[in-house]
């Protein structure tokens, strides 16, 4: 990857981040990260690839990283479950914790045809999809419906953090986690 | 969406229930009977609002239910509704799986209650380990007799199951109304769950019992759901004696 495609993604993923979307425009854009706007669009085409591009890196990061913490901080496959909310709380508690990327995007385009709506949609499904996998390696019987309560407890919380820094919204989603964890597992 | 701006929800959360529990928990009804009506117009699409009206609601509940922070409760409660509620209406392609999302959102909710009136992480510590389990188990099924022996006293000592109905049992129910359980009565409720669960279990039939203790039977004994409220508590407590549970199974996995 070109060095100058590298650093537009970081740069408009950061003030995506800390501005918003749709109020960052593509000459600050340019401007932060050091370069033209002929070289945006020849990396990138029009703004909406960019904004898909950022949201693509970031998932992947995201997901990466969780992976590894759980990969690495767990003996057994079924153990990486009863883990998630304390990585996840450790992130979003931290303070350079800027909000999730497919969450914040879903809310700026709520159109449901909008490519960038449709995008953060299936992230959403994608990480729901990645808990139920976590919870069938835990032997959970309905790890499709487990998947989908910590889903709903993550995006909830997140919002709450992201409406209000310090709601500790994720210390009681964690909590709630575990019950219903541990509801499935014995059941 | 409109409808949770709209004081009809309000009005339909306010009479829904008796405890603020179930008018907390009623919301993810009320919008599934909503969304599965077939005349309305319904849109996914957010409008900025925050809903304010309805959080303040859920926020006057969530302060009765004595939660630990009323405000960020029902702010996460509406939150989840919400998020369940545009799921329900998504395209089938990004909801594939075709869950029934406000039952598992309900379900989310009702564990964040727990998260919030549980008082000390002693929930938390005792999943730790299933000796800890074990032992506390052990030393509350002491309690848990003397405690059924008190009970009991009053009646009969053995209720035959098809007499429940008529005779009404008496159920120390002296405590506050709406006391929360302290982390010791959590404790204790789990792992009364848990020994259940270790066993297969013939539960007395529901239709036996009086409709004031169904609820609280379906709930926090079939269900395994912990009761909020000392006085439910007792109730569970006093059915859970009626449960007959068979431990061989177990008994002989560990001889294995």
């Amino acid at each position: 990857m070109s060095g100058l495609r590298e650093k537009i993604l970081t740069t408009a993923s950061a003030l995506f981040q800390t501005q918003g979307i749709n109020s960052t425009g593509v000459d600050t854009i340019v401007s932060v990260a050091g370069t033209t706007k002929m070289t945006l669009y020849k990396y990138f085409g029009s703004k909406e690839v960019l904004i898909l591009e950022v949201l693509k890196q970031g998932h992947q990061d995201f997901q990466s990283w969780l992976n590894d913490k759980l990969s690495t901080n767990t003996k057994k496959p079924g153990e990486k479950i009863q883990k998630l909310f304390d990585y996840i709380e450790e992130w979003v508690t931290s303070p350079d914790f800027q909000g999730v990327g497919f969450i914040k995007a879903s809310a700026e385009f709520p159109k449901e045809e909008n490519p960038v709506h449709q995008l953060s949609s299936e992230q959403s499904l994608q990480f729901k999809q990645y808990i139920s996998h976590l919870a069938a390696e835990a032997n959970i019987q309905d790890a499709d419906g487990l998947a989908l309560q910590l889903s709903l407890l993550f995006e909830g919380a997140v919002q709450a953090e992201q409406m209000k820094r310090g709601s500790g919204a994720m210390k009681y989603a964690k909590t709630a986690a575990k019950i219903l964890i541990d509801g499935a597992l014995t059941h | 969406m409109e409808i949770f701006d709209s004081p009809w929800l309000i009005k339909m959360l306010a009479k829904s229930s008796k405890t603020p529990q179930g008018r907390l928990l009623s919301l993810f009804d009320i919008l599934d009977d909503w969304l599965n009506a077939p005349h309305l117009q319904k849109t996914s699409n957010l409008v900025a609002s925050n809903h304010s009206q309805l959080i303040t609601f859920c926020t006057e509940q969530a302060k009765t239910l004595g939660a630990e922070n009323p405000a960020i409760l029902a702010e996460h409660i509406v939150l989840i509704a919400k998020n369940a509620a545009q799921q329900t209406l998504a395209p089938q392609a990004l909801e594939p799986l075709n869950q029934n999302h406000l039952a598992h959102a309900k379900k989310a909710a009702h564990a964040l209650i727990l998260a919030q009136t549980q008082k000390t992480s002693a929930f938390s510590d005792l999943s730790q380990s299933k000796s800890a389990q074990y032992s506390i188990a052990a030393s509350f099924i002491l309690l848990l007799i003397v405690a059924t022996i008190w009970l009991t006293l009053p009646t009969q000592t053995h209720i035959p199951q098809s007499k429940l109905a008529q005779n009404n049992p008496i159920i120390t129910t002296t405590y506050a109304h709406e006391k929360g359980l302290t982390a010791q009565d959590a404790t204790n409720m789990y792992a009364k769950y848990e020994q259940m669960r270790q066993g297969t279990c013939q539960f007395p039939e529901a239709l036996l019992i009086p409709d004031k203790h169904k609820a609280v039977y379906l709930d926090n004994v079939v269900g395994s759901n912990l009761p909020t409220t000392l006085s439910d508590l007792a109730i569970a407590n006093f059915y859970l004696e009626k449960v007959r549970c068979n431990f061989t199974p177990m008994l002989m996995a560990a001889s294995k």
